[in-house]
């Protein structure tokens, strides 16, 4: 009787509307950027994290859309530095990058903590082998 | 009895392989495989400090090490002899491939029986993957500077 | 030409080792050692390939009480290269060797060439059989033992069992070969290694109506028409072959084939057993135990060979095959 009940939960579990687009750090344009990946929608799930100038964009390409991630990873670069010209922006598509990025909510990370790990996660994203 | 109406009888007494159920076989132990690999991969992401690019080489090395115990105690070539292809095609096959050659072969020595025979099964594999990867690459830095794709 | 032996030498003993995978045959009963390691606790295969024969010719002498110095001619083969295994058991055993290749047939083979040394009078006593190892042959017509490569249900597996007999001259009260004819090379263009009953088939045909033809019989004059290893699919062509030819069905029934019975119906055999240790297993310990108990009263033993190697298979080339065939008859 409990087995078929977990399954059934667990299945359910998936339906429950998760966050999808979040946005961290200084709450300065967070709906703007929210704004501006909810037009790509190619974007499933997102997580911006923010600190003074530096903006770190984590997505989750859909499913399908995930042969040319690199090339909208690129669309998406361009578009956030074209919007943002003064600020460090980096976009990375990488499931690493996202889940990092959570984390990062989770924990809720501050300043000099959060900005370090911020340049950490861009180190990492750029990293070949 | 003739040559060719022997070879008649031949083909109707001899059972057709099960292609059905084979192709079944293959395909669901070769996705388990698959599955597997892709469970190892998001440990070493969430784990560690690998990103999906750069996780692929623990992943597989992982992977060809489960293959590898699976080959010495003598139960891959169960998995083998049930699935066939599923079993072969993934990077597990090829590790399977060298470590059983390498046990078969102990008995001559580690320089001329293991080292010489490391890749008996297993070096068309790595030939034909790397000259097909020239030639692969090749063709796209052709159709690039042509201007018919982009990188 | 069949050869017919005046003198009829006798099958006075046969000595019979298995290894441990062979304990599921339904045969396992008749042998006179299961041994629990396939290697005979030596470092390699092939040693214990060597070893086992040198026990099959121990338990032959021994039942008749003769020692290896009262044996004047060894003849013996094996799959393996060479026959290194064999070769290196006759130094072990110190008798005067020849060995022979005729594949998987080496078992009738050898009886043969021991039959005509005998009825010479070049003989009192020889040691004649065959023996195969699963994991050296393995390893030298396939593949590594723990690749995963997927056999088809026409394959067969290959035995680990050595099968000597002691021949000598005629004694009443011994099974003892009348007639025997030596098989052709007969190629029907099969070429699948994994289906090897399909390219023996013609040769035990070819030989089984040689024998008859020339010995003016028919299959009902036997009471038992035994092919060594063509396997369950391989004893489906040749009964149909003889259909073809005019053979009733109900005479079918006195032919069998010692590789389609030895694991019984298990599946993980496949089509069935063979190996040069197969037939020789089979014949010189079930068959002649059967015929001094009095079951069988005139048999016929046909042993099938497929003539082929990893080179000859890799070149393109298709797979010629043997039989040779003893007509054995107990008063």
């Amino acid at each position: 009787m409990t087995l078929p009940l977990l399954v059934v939960l667990s299945l359910l579990n998936g339906c429950a509307e998760k966050e999808k687009f979040i946005v961290y750090g200084s709450t300065q344009n967070e709906s703007e950027v929210e704004a501006l990946i909810k037009e790509e929608d190619y974007v499933d799930r997102s997580t911006v994290i923010q600190y003074d100038d530096s903006m770190l964009v984590a997505v989750q390409i859909k499913p399908w859309e995930k042969w040319k991630k690199t090339k909208l990873e690129k669309k998406l670069q361009k578009k956030f530095e074209k919007k943002y010209p003064n600020k460090d922006v980096f976009v990375s598509a990488d499931y690493k990058i996202f889940y990092e990025a959570n984390k990062i909510k989770k924990d809720q990370m501050e300043d000099t903590k959060l900005s370090d790990k911020i340049t950490e996660l861009k180190e990492l994203a750029k990293e070949e082998t | 009895m003739e040559k060719e109406q022997y070879q008649q009888l031949e083909q109707n007494v001899t059972p057709k392989p099960p292609y059905l159920k084979n192709v079944a076989k293959a395909f669901f132990v070769g996705g388990f495989i698959c599955a597997i690999g892709q469970a190892v991969s998001l440990f070493y992401i969430i784990f560690f400090n690998f990103t999906e690019a750069t996780a692929g080489n623990p992943t597989v090395a992982t992977v060809v090490f489960f293959s590898m115990i699976l080959t010495g105690l003598g139960l891959y070539k169960r998995i083998g002899q049930f699935a066939g292809a599923g079993s072969a095609v993934p990077v597990t096959g090829f590790g399977n491939a060298v470590v059983s050659a390498a046990i078969e072969h102990r008995s001559e020595g580690l320089v001329l029986g293991v080292g010489g025979n490391l890749f008996k099964l297993a070096g068309s594999v790595v030939l034909f993957g790397v000259v097909s990867a020239f030639f692969v690459a090749l063709i796209k830095y052709i159709l690039v500077t042509i201007g018919v794709v982009s990188w | 030409m069949v050869i017919l032996f005046q003198t009829k030498p006798s099958l006075l003993a046969g000595g019979v080792v298995a290894g441990p995978l062979e304990n599921r045959s339904v045969f396992s009963q008749y042998f006179d050692s299961v041994y629990d390691d396939e290697r005979w606790q030596m470092k390699t295969n092939e040693q214990g390939h060597r070893k086992m024969i040198e026990e099959a010719c121990e338990y032959a002498m021994k039942k008749m009480g003769v020692q290896k110095g009262d044996i004047d001619y060894l003849m013996g083969g094996d799959l393996v290269n060479q026959m290194t295994p064999t070769n290196f058991a006759a130094r072990d055993l110190e008798i005067p060797f020849i060995g022979l290749f005729s594949a998987c047939a080496t078992s009738v083979s050898s009886v043969i060439i021991a039959c005509l040394l005998t009825e010479l009078g070049a003989a009192n006593f020889s040691l004649a059989g065959a023996s195969s190892q699963h994991n050296a042959i393995e390893r030298q017509f396939r593949y590594p033992i723990n690749y995963g490569a997927q056999k088809p249900q026409t394959a067969q597996w290959t035995v680990t069992a050595a099968g000597y007999a002691l021949i000598g001259k005629h004694r009443e009260e011994y099974p003892s070969i009348e007639a025997a004819t030596i098989g052709k090379s007969v190629d029907y263009g099969m070429d699948d290694p994994f289906h090897m009953g399909a390219a023996m088939a013609p040769a035990a045909f070819q030989t089984i109506q040689s024998h008859l033809q020339q010995r003016n019989q028919k299959i009902y004059h036997y009471d038992l028409i035994l092919t060594g290893d063509l396997g369950q699919l391989g004893l489906k062509l040749l009964k149909g072959m003889l259909v073809e030819n005019g053979v009733k069905n109900e005479e079918l029934t006195l032919l069998r084939d010692a590789g389609a019975e030895f694991y019984g119906q298990d599946e993980a055999f496949q089509s069935g057993a063979s190996g040069a240790g197969c037939s020789a297993a089979v014949f010189f310990s079930y068959v002649i135990q059967q015929m001094r108990a009095g079951s069988y009263k005139r048999v016929l033993l046909v042993a099938t060979g497929a003539l082929l190697s990893p080179l000859s298979y890799q070149q393109g080339e298709t797979i010629p095959c043997t039989a040779h065939a003893i007509e054995i008859t107990m008063k």
